[in-house]
């Protein structure tokens, strides 16, 4: 998928710029509220007219201010998946998934309405009504909705924002696999950066109505670590949970982590630890009250803000830590470095039940 | 037999006329409704207070105003006279043209509020899945304002049905064709038939009563079902 956007809207109280290309099948908008993302892609869909520019999208024209064309948003054949999930709520399940597939020109038709059901496991609840469904179940009728309209873009806007993190991430990998499996390139808009690193490649930021970068999802955390106060957000997926002396350990890239006991209700999971929750020492310590201590190497190291980013490799697994430039100095970190990094068994928080990305 | 012949002719005439105005109300009365809903233009305001006036004015200024322009030297008269159409005042026609101005905004008022309540986004949504405008509406718009096409109708029948003012200026007093129901308790009344007044009157009463009854039963039955 390949979208140009050249695109310019005044509001009173706010102002859009964008002057952007993208290329890819999984692309992020992320921004926090008010810096223009939904603005953004309402003019992509259609909703907004931008004031000047135009947006071409593989190679047609959706808008231009010179040429006179702005295309109607149902002909756009751009989907659309929102917070809330927008179900007809006159319709059954059923029938909210065919309302897109019956408007969809056949020539366009390549989504199977019963590969997609299977996919999203929505056969059980094919006859129910709209309103009885869960959060999550009427967030996948709306992405299956979206899917067998038969897109060639899908937008996500803050699909995951109205669901719990366990449902956040049960949800996720459906958005992905979907998309994947029939083909259909998105565009996920959301303020969250995990979302953004589980579900994007490329993601522009914007902030105050202004594209501030286009970069890989995973570069735009490193770069924003040293002014957030949650830091860099290392993503675990921890397995083969065991309960020993009252503590969980779980199976991590080869290796162990041990857990603090509120986690035993569950063998695997996809958990976070902040890049502020890792300390380093030089050598081993002799004794430690964090329970666990890693040995690694230092593979890299960045500069965020203020902050250091050490990417460290542990065994097969990967962290990112962050110290201050003194305590590089005082640890003499370079690439190549051993270094003995400890985690507090309590600094870990699950995300979901199940690993994800 | 409880009711003369006239009574009975008087509640049919009264029936038919807010059937008709009903009906054409719902095809006028929807899609300016949408427009108010939905415009943001400025002159939105002049065309809600214009909707919105015979709740304030006296039927008979309505009245007076209607029969000059459905007159003989009206420019409504003029058009009747050039399509060869006979003047609309006393007759049943010029009732329900009268009725429609009347119950105006008991149709649109409902509809109006019916199609802010939906919001822009689910026909945004039904756009991104391929819905034209007219599309959108029927199939969206159209089934979630139910309750308020609903509201709309039973207002403006029930509404029809209690008119005197207007019905009296437009039409007069003429058995079969534009005596009603109103009119005809009117004329009893007139003519000292208190007995027949009263018959008449409870048929009113009761039947504004359980429409209303109906209308207000039926809504709270789908706030609980929503």
């Amino acid at each position: 998928m390949k979208l140009s956007m050249k695109v310019q809207k005044k509001f009173p109280d706010f102002q859009l710029s964008a002057d952007v290309a993208l290329s890819g099948e999984q692309i992020g908008i992320f921004g926090k509220s008010g810096s223009g993302k939904s603005t953004l892609v309402s003019m992509l869909a259609g909703f907004v007219k931008p004031d000047a520019g135009e947006i071409i999208l593989d190679g047609e024209s959706l808008f231009s201010s010179s040429q006179g064309i702005d295309i109607r948003p149902e002909q756009r054949r751009i989907a659309m998946v929102f917070q809330q999930h927008c179900l007809f709520p006159h319709l059954n399940v059923h029938n909210n998934l065919l309302y897109g597939y019956k408007r969809c020109p056949v020539e366009y038709r390549t989504v199977n309405f019963d590969t997609l059901v299977s996919v999203l496991k929505l056969d059980p609840l094919l006859n129910r009504a709209v309103t009885s469904l869960s959060g999550g179940e009427k967030q996948r009728v709306a992405l299956g909705r979206a899917i067998l309209s038969n897109p060639r873009l899908l937008l996500m806007d803050e699909p995951l924002s109205a669901l719990d993190d366990e449902l956040r991430f049960q949800i996720i990998p459906y958005l992905k696999s979907v998309s994947e499996q029939f083909g259909i390139p998105y565009l996920f808009i959301s303020h969250s950066l995990v979302e953004m690193r589980l579900m994007t490649d490329t993601v522009l930021a914007l902030e105050k109505g202004e594209v501030t970068a286009c970069t890989d999802s995973e570069q735009l955390a490193r770069n924003r670590m040293g002014d957030t106060p949650v830091g860099y957000i290392n993503l675990l997926k921890l397995d083969a949970m065991t309960e020993r002396q009252g503590m969980c350990a779980y199976r991590w890239e080869g290796g162990e982590m041990l857990l603090s006991a509120g986690n035993s209700d569950t063998a695997s999971g996809l958990f976070e630890l902040s890049s502020k929750d890792i300390i380093l020492f030089k050598r081993h310590p002799e004794a430690i009250s964090a329970r666990n201590l890693l040995e690694c190497s230092v593979e890299s190291m960045f500069q965020s803000g203020r902050k250091l980013g050490i990417q460290l490799t542990c065994g097969g697994g990967r962290l990112v830590a962050e110290i201050v430039p003194d305590a590089a100095r005082e640890l003499g970190v370079v690439e190549g470095t051993t270094v003995f990094a400890a985690i507090k068994a309590s600094a870990f928080r699950r995300l979901s039940k199940t690993a994800v990305g | 037999m409880i009711l003369s012949d006239g009574d009975l002719q008087a509640i049919w005439l009264t029936l038919r006329l807010a059937g008709v105005v009903t009906a054409i109300l719902l095809l006028i009365g929807t899609p300016v409704a949408w427009w108010l809903a939905h415009s943001r233009s400025w002159f939105k305001g002049l065309v809600g207070a214009v909707v919105a006036l015979p709740l304030v004015l006296p039927p008979s200024v309505l009245g007076f105003y209607l029969l000059l322009a459905m007159g003989p030297n009206g420019p409504v008269g003029d058009l009747t006279k050039a399509l060869g159409i006979e003047t609309l005042p006393f007759t049943f026609w010029g009732l329900v043209v009268a009725s429609v101005f009347y119950s105006f905004p008991f149709m649109v008022q409902p509809l109006q509020n019916a199609f802010e309540a939906i919001g822009e986004r689910p026909l945004q949504v039904a756009a991104t899945l391929g819905a034209s405008k007219l599309d959108a509406f029927f199939s969206v718009a159209l089934p979630l304002s139910r309750r308020g096409f609903m509201t709309a109708s039973i207002l403006t029948f029930a509404h029809t049905v209690g008119e005197f003012g207007v019905v009296l200026m437009i039409g007069g007093n003429i058995p079969g064709v534009t005596r009603v129901a109103s009119v005809q308790i009117y004329d009893h009344v007139e003519a000292l038939e208190y007995s027949q007044a009263h018959r008449m009157a409870a048929i009113m009463l009761a039947f504004s009563f359980l429409v209303l009854l109906a209308l207000y039963l039926w809504r709270s039955d789908n706030r609980k079902r929503d």
